[in-house]
């Protein structure tokens, strides 16, 4: 199984390898430029504010990125298996639930190198930073949020890539006919607001998605 | 002989217009089996069902002994195959291919896969989708061959190729066979193909099997008859009637032709009034033609 995976992993690599070094950059990057401003030794409580609103307008990159790394790392896991309309993965001696995992575990291996990057350009621009009186830095709770937003994004594009076009095409019916339904609704002014429920539903309700919105800081309070 | 891949009574259907009916296949063990039909025919799908990629509606597929599409991982591990389309990843190289097929196959042949490469003058850091056609079967064959499987399934293999490659992918396999004594079940149109190098052979048109038999029988058992006075109805034939018309000119001759012929058969002509005036051998292209000329006239009849 070692050996499998690690041929998996090489293929995906492959293929995904331009995302995982532009992803690793941007990753580390952030949390640097979101502190540039910080090194002086003289702020105080009026620069800890403006520092405040500084790293949380960078902030809302960290969510933006962990969507794109899951989405482009989901694409490329599956995109040659669709090429090759599935025949070589179907024809392998393994169970295809296994192939699938296999699949999915090399994808988020290699989401780690984004990850680590998070980790590491927080740690180092918190540590060449002077911090005003107050404020606290949260490298490692930032790298672990932006690990589970990723790890969720990945799993559920992963699953959706996974399917056929089928079942792609079921998925954008969805959400055609609530923006549809939505547009009518406004035209005949009846008071419905659809797409505020689902973001409701699904972003800021309890669940996994819930990750991706809030205040992503490196420094707070 | 116990069989590598055994059919019985298959069911599969394909939308509205395709279906598998009634398909009962028995491939011996250590057999070149070949699985011709024309375009269309349902060679394909019936590859994919004994390879359980497609699962059938009713009836029973076992392949080296074990069922399918229930042991399909097991079975799997001792089956190559070759798909009519190249299916591999065009991004990666010769060489990663070949490492990434390694890793799947326990009994891998790493001295055969690199003897093949040489062989067959692959370049090994070339990529997949830069590869030219025949480089692109060679190396699937490759794969194919270096996993040691008992049973090679390979779907027109040879199919747009130049003659050069088609040797040297033909030569391959009956290299491979002869050492390994393992089973080919190979389809094509090309019937010349296959008649010089299969010893097994399948016919199959509209989802049907038309005829399964050792290729010596089907090749000397096919016979055009050139049969003079025969009455309009003949009854309990010893051999089968594929196809029957009257003779160009007119007269009393008539044009037969049959399968499952053997010496000395003319003798129930005569007992029936009628006699040969000439046997003529058929190649298994033309046996293959009437074959199929037969069964269409057959199932159109049924039809109307």
């Amino acid at each position: 199984m070692t050996a499998m995976f690690r041929a998996v992993l090489f293929s995906q690599w492959k293929w995904s390898r331009l995302v995982v070094v532009l992803g690793t950059v941007a990753a580390f990057a952030i949390p640097l430029l979101s502190l540039q401003g910080a090194a002086r030794v003289d702020r105080g409580a009026l620069q800890a504010q403006e520092l405040l609103r500084a790293v949380q307008s960078w902030g809302t990159l960290y969510p933006l990125l962990a969507t794109a790394l899951g989405l482009l790392m989901a694409i490329a896991a599956w995109a040659a298996d669709h090429r090759g309309r599935h025949i070589h993965a179907l024809t392998l001696p393994l169970e295809r639930w296994r192939y699938v995992l296999l699949r999915f575990g090399a994808g988020f291996v290699l989401l780690a190198a984004p990850i680590a990057a998070v980790l590491i350009g927080s740690s180092l621009a918190v540590l060449t930073a002077t911090l005003p009186t107050g404020l606290q830095a949260y490298p490692i709770a930032l790298a672990a949020r932006f690990a589970f937003a990723a790890f969720v994004a990945y799993a559920l594009f992963f699953a959706v890539s996974a399917g056929t076009a089928r079942t792609a095409g079921i998925i954008l019916a969805t959400i055609a006919a609530l923006v549809l339904v939505q547009v009518v609704a406004s035209i005949a002014n009846i008071d419905l607001d659809l797409l505020s429920a689902a973001q409701t539903v699904l972003l800021l309700g309890p669940g996994p998605l819930a990750i991706f919105t809030g205040r992503w800081m490196l420094v707070d309070v | 002989m116990s069989d590598a891949i055994q059919i019985e009574r298959l069911h599969y259907r394909a939308g509205k217009n395709f279906e598998i009916k009634d398909l009962d296949l028995h491939v011996p063990s250590g057999s070149i089996y070949g699985f011709l039909g024309p375009n269309g025919s349902g060679k394909t799908t019936t590859i994919r069902l004994i390879l359980g990629l497609l699962r059938p509606l009713s009836g029973r597929i076992m392949v080296l002994g074990d069922p399918m599409p229930e042991q399909h991982a097991r079975i799997l591990g001792r089956v190559g195959y070759v798909p009519e389309q190249p299916h591999l990843d065009a991004t990666l190289t010769v060489r990663e291919l070949i490492d990434f097929q390694a890793a799947f196959y326990p009994q891998w042949d790493r001295a055969q896969a690199e003897e093949l490469v040489q062989r067959f003058e692959l370049d090994g850091e070339r990529l997949f989708g830069r590869l030219s056609k025949g480089q692109k079967a060679k190396l699937m064959i490759l794969l194919a061959l270096a996993q040691r499987g008992d049973l090679l399934v390979l779907d027109e293999p040879t199919d747009g190729l130049d003659p050069v490659v088609r040797r040297d992918i033909l030569s391959a396999l009956l290299t491979y066979v002869s050492e390994r004594g393992a089973t080919i079940f190979i389809s094509s149109h090309l019937v010349h193909e296959l008649e010089r190098v299969c010893d097994w052979v399948a016919v199959m048109d509209d989802g049907r099997l038309i005829t399964e038999a050792p290729m010596e029988k089907l090749k000397h058992g096919t016979k055009r008859l050139v049969v003079m006075g025969a009455p309009a109805e003949i009854v309990n034939p010893p051999f089968r009637i594929l196809t029957r018309e009257s003779a160009n000119g007119g007269g009393a001759g008539e044009n037969w032709v049959v399968g499952d012929w053997e010496p000395g058969m003319t003798s129930y002509f005569e007992g029936v009034g009628a006699s040969v005036r000439e046997v003529i051998d058929l190649d298994l292209e033309d046996g293959f033609v009437e074959l199929l000329r037969s069964f269409r006239e057959r199932r159109g009849g049924a039809r109307r």
